[in-house]
């Protein structure tokens, strides 16, 4: 058992934008809603799944929607403890622990401002290991959790019940809730009890987060440079490997909002001369890189791009012109190689190849 | 011909140019008040040249908007009001600030119901009562210089707009900052943009009104312009409205002037000052622009910045007893009086240079038993600051050409590690006042297309046709314009795509054009 402060949160936001393969929303805006939250509620409780009880009640909190629509719609500090609440008073259960959807991004932040101010602990570790575009993908819904009744609630307060025969039918459900109101809303899901939860959550991945962010902050060195440390922290981590996969300048760049999801299109001009472009192809998250008709990375392994630079991981939303960047591929943990996992992805898989 | 000027925390410094060539330049130290410093480089560029000459323009680069962010001085108290409730509850303007700074602006602000949505339906109703209210708050403060942001105001400003008018009309002298005018995509920091926009303006006036006073003074009736932070000039009622855009205009500068005197268009610019070292990347002639949200003073911005790391060592920097500690502590521009070579009692960075014979500055004599190994160990550490942060900004690990400029260039080792050759120019001492003779002029223009509608081709060349002519009302030489940036936001409208296009041009200012071809 762990105290998050406000003074550890830029650590885990920086990790979880690394872990976040490009999506996730803005880390900094979910991190400052979290050190507003956790000065005003005092510090969150981390907690490991195995000091969970069998039967205890948790849910998944976390926001949902198209994070290029956050850089103008704000968050709210008391948000995840209102739609926390909410779903107590709509389902009739308060949950002992929560944990959250995706480590990826503003997600490993939005949970534990509820947790603050609820005086609810957090489990350490997800629903994702990174960020992936949906609900479908969830390690809990792999494992046949059932998400709903799930609770959303969007910017101005409002609340919706959603019940639906299983996560396929759930998801569309929620995306258009957040669709029509304003594009994000935070949500509780998944209701689950502890010793499902320890059979499906992607472990440690908050601490990891932390440890990640500690070093990009502190560390100095290029993405090549860096390469060394990185690989040696995600070998003794659930990811296993790490290897920076090329390095080049970003010369195209266009995305627009398709079904709710930031769908795009990178163009990366390789720094090894003579060596065609690399496509990367963009769904909230890059999925995949072609480079000429080869398919040099594609999920469930984990794609990260950073500033070359400093190795200083860039929102998808974030990518422009000009850009010199490093990008790395992680080994994935072993929830999406399974073939349960595997056929949760397929549907993007098959999008980065026919592409 | 034109004169350049470059106001910088220790020197003022000042060059004459004739098209390419440079007829004089000067050196003088930077007054506190700034602007007897500026009027002592004219006079001595007067003097050196033999009467100043009929002048197209003159161009000054100033780091005094950054310095009053920075240093919490002159900074206006301030309304910062953001429309865009019920969005961002506990999140207010000012919020994540330093506290100093925060309440250097007054801390006063405003939340109100509004703005729009990303598929342009509103976010919330306006509240014609509340924002009366905020209006009659804002005049019962006495406050009348205010910044005003609204959720999603890139693409529709009449919420912040309509505000505006209300506040005019109850404050008939309020000075108005709307974010749509300063920032891009992205509230928080278009709205910090605003605020420190804001909190300048008076100031702004000020300094402009001093520095068209000291150009009075010399019989000079040229256009003012001020450079900005991306190598662009602004005349002097712009500068009133946006000093904010100033800001690391000196830097950019710098890398400008070491770009035109050194003809290389690929290389890592250090520029030495008297406190610290500015270190930037030149590419295709060019700044690297910073990948990061940029820091002013602790508040994050999403102005589009030079990327620079500034090390603390400075021709004035401090140097321990062992010589193996430089800075960060300098005697700045009391160099000419503190330093041993000047007759003062402080070891710095330039007496070590002197003591090793590299350079030949002040009186050696005074220098003359600084003990062997104070200054290897001396020279060590100043060689060890620059290459470890050299080796950082560049860009791979091929070695660049290096080119030393600023005042303190004579601090640096000449076989930098980093480096493929190292450049000292001439005239490299006043590289940012040619960096700000030279500064072009920029024309923006933000279009919205629907891609389904016209070719996103059609639409990039309607954006930039756009942005040439706002060039060429600028001052710009049609024919000298050339796109630097292209930016596309998709500004979603449900499923299907309305995109934000915004394009940059910069050329040669025409009554010039002639003179630098």
């Amino acid at each position: 058992m762990t105290q998050i402060t406000a003074d550890r949160l830029d650590d885990i936001a920086a990790g979880a934008a690394f872990l976040a393969t490009g999506g996730g929303g803005d880390p900094h805006l979910a991190c400052l809603c979290a050190k507003e939250g956790l000065k005003t509620y005092g510090p969150a409780t981390l907690i490991e799944p195995e000091d969970l009880a069998d039967d205890a009640f948790i849910i998944a909190v976390g926001g949902v929607g198209a994070p290029t629509t956050s850089l103008e719609l704000l968050p709210s500090v008391d948000e995840a403890a209102r739609v926390v609440e909410a779903y107590g008073e709509i389902v009739g259960r308060r949950p002992d622990a929560i944990v959250s959807f995706e480590i990826g991004g503003a997600n490993s932040l939005i949970p534990m401002v509820a947790a603050a101010a609820l005086d609810i602990p957090l489990v350490n570790g997800d629903g994702m290991g990174r960020a992936l575009p949906e609900a479908t993908m969830m390690t809990y819904a792999i494992a046949g959790i059932a998400p709903t009744p799930a609770v959303g609630l969007d910017y101005a307060g409002n609340t919706q019940r959603f019940d639906a025969a299983d996560v396929q039918a759930y998801e569309p459900m929620i995306r258009e809730f957040a669709m029509t109101r304003g594009g994000m809303a935070v949500s509780a899901e998944f209701g689950m009890s502890g010793a499902e939860l320890r059979a499906c959550i992607v472990p440690k991945t908050v601490s990891l987060s932390a440890k990640l962010g500690r070093y990009l902050r502190t560390g100095e060195g290029n993405a090549a440079e860096r390469e060394g440390d990185l690989r040696a922290l995600f070998e003794g981590s659930i990811y296993g490997k790490l290897e920076l996969l090329s390095s080049g300048l970003v010369v195209d760049y266009t995305s627009k909002v398709v079904g709710g999801y930031d769908v795009g299109q990178a163009v990366i001009e390789s720094a090894s001369p003579g060596s065609p472009p690399l496509n990367v192809a963009v769904k909230n998250e890059y999925l995949g890189i072609t480079q000429g008709d080869t398919l040099i990375a594609c999920l469930p392994d984990l794609i990260t791009i950073v500033d070359y630079e400093t190795g200083w991981p860039i929102n998808a939303e974030r990518l422009r012109f000009g850009q010199r960047v490093g990008i790395f591929r992680i080994g994935s943990p072993a929830h999406y190689t399974s073939p349960e996992g595997l056929a949760s992805l397929s549907g993007l898989i098959a999008s980065v190849k026919a592409a | 011909m034109r004169i350049g000027v470059d106001v910088g925390g220790t020197h003022t410094d000042a060059v004459l140019l004739d098209g390419e060539a440079i007829m004089a330049a000067c050196k003088e130290l930077t007054s506190a008040d700034v602007i007897s410093g500026v009027k002592a480089a004219l006079k001595t560029l007067d003097e050196k040249a033999g009467g100043l000459p009929d002048l197209d323009a003159v161009m000054i680069g100033t780091s005094q908007f950054t310095n009053a962010v920075v240093e919490r001085r002159e900074l206006a108290k301030v309304a910062a009001i953001r429309i865009g409730l019920p969005s961002g509850r506990g999140l207010p303007p000012g919020v994540g600030w330093p506290q100093d700074i925060h309440a250097a602006l007054g801390g006063h602000s405003f939340a109100l119901p509004g703005g729009f949505l990303y598929d342009g339906r509103p976010l919330a109703a306006e509240d014609t009562e509340a924002m009366r209210k905020c209006v009659a708050d804002i005049v019962a403060a006495g406050l009348s210089d205010v910044a005003i942001s609204s959720a999603f105001s890139p693409a529709n400003a009449e919420p912040e707009e309509r505000l505006a008018a209300m506040i005019r009309e109850a404050i008939p002298e309020a000075r108005i900052t709307l974010s749509h005018q300063v920032g891009r995509l992205g509230l928080l920091e278009r709205e910090n943009a605003a605020m420190l926009n804001a909190a300048l303006k008076p100031f702004a006036a000020r300094v402009v009104e001093a520095f068209e006073g000291a150009l009075q003074e010399f019989g000079i009736i040229a256009p003012l312009f001020i450079s900005q932070n991306d190598g662009t000039l602004m005349n002097a009622g712009f500068v009133r409205d946006y000093p904010a855009l100033t800001f690391s205009s000196g830097p950019t500068n710098s890398l400008r002037g070491a770009a035109r005197l050194t003809g290389l268009e690929e290389a890592i610019v250090v520029d030495i000052g008297g406190t610290t070292s500015d270190i930037g990347v030149l590419r295709g002639g060019f700044p690297r622009e910073s990948n990061r949200a940029v820091d002013v003073g602790g508040v994050r911005t999403n102005f589009r910045m030079p990327d620079i790391v500034a090390v603390g060592l400075g021709g004035g920097s401090v140097v321990s007893e062992d010589g193996k500690t430089i800075g960060p502590q300098s005697v700045g521009h009391n160099l000419v009086t503190q330093a041993l070579v000047f007759g003062g009692d402080t070891l710095t960075a330039t007496d070590i240079v002197v003591a090793a014979g590299m350079a030949d500055v002040g009186d050696a004599s005074k220098v003359a038993d600084i003990p062997r190994e104070v200054i290897d160990n001396a020279l060590a550490a100043m060689r060890a600051m620059l290459e470890e942060n050299i080796r950082q900004m560049k860009p791979d690990k091929q070695p660049l050409p290096v080119v030393l400029v600023g005042g303190g260039a004579i601090i640096a080792p000449r076989d930098l590690s980093q480096a493929s050759e190292v450049f000292i120019p001439e005239n490299s001492g006043v590289a940012n006042a040619i960096g700000a003779a030279i500064a072009l002029v920029g024309g923006e223009a933000e279009i919205f297309a629907d891609y389904r509608e016209e070719a996103r081709e059609a639409a990039l060349e309607r954006a930039k046709r756009q942005a040439r002519g706002v060039a060429v009302r600028a001052g710009g030489e049609a024919f000298s314009l050339r796109v630097t940036e292209v930016e596309e936001t998709p500004i979603p409208y449900m499923d299907d795509g309305l995109t934000r296009i915004r394009v940059k041009v910069v050329g040669d200012l025409a009554k010039l054009a002639k003179e630098t071809q």
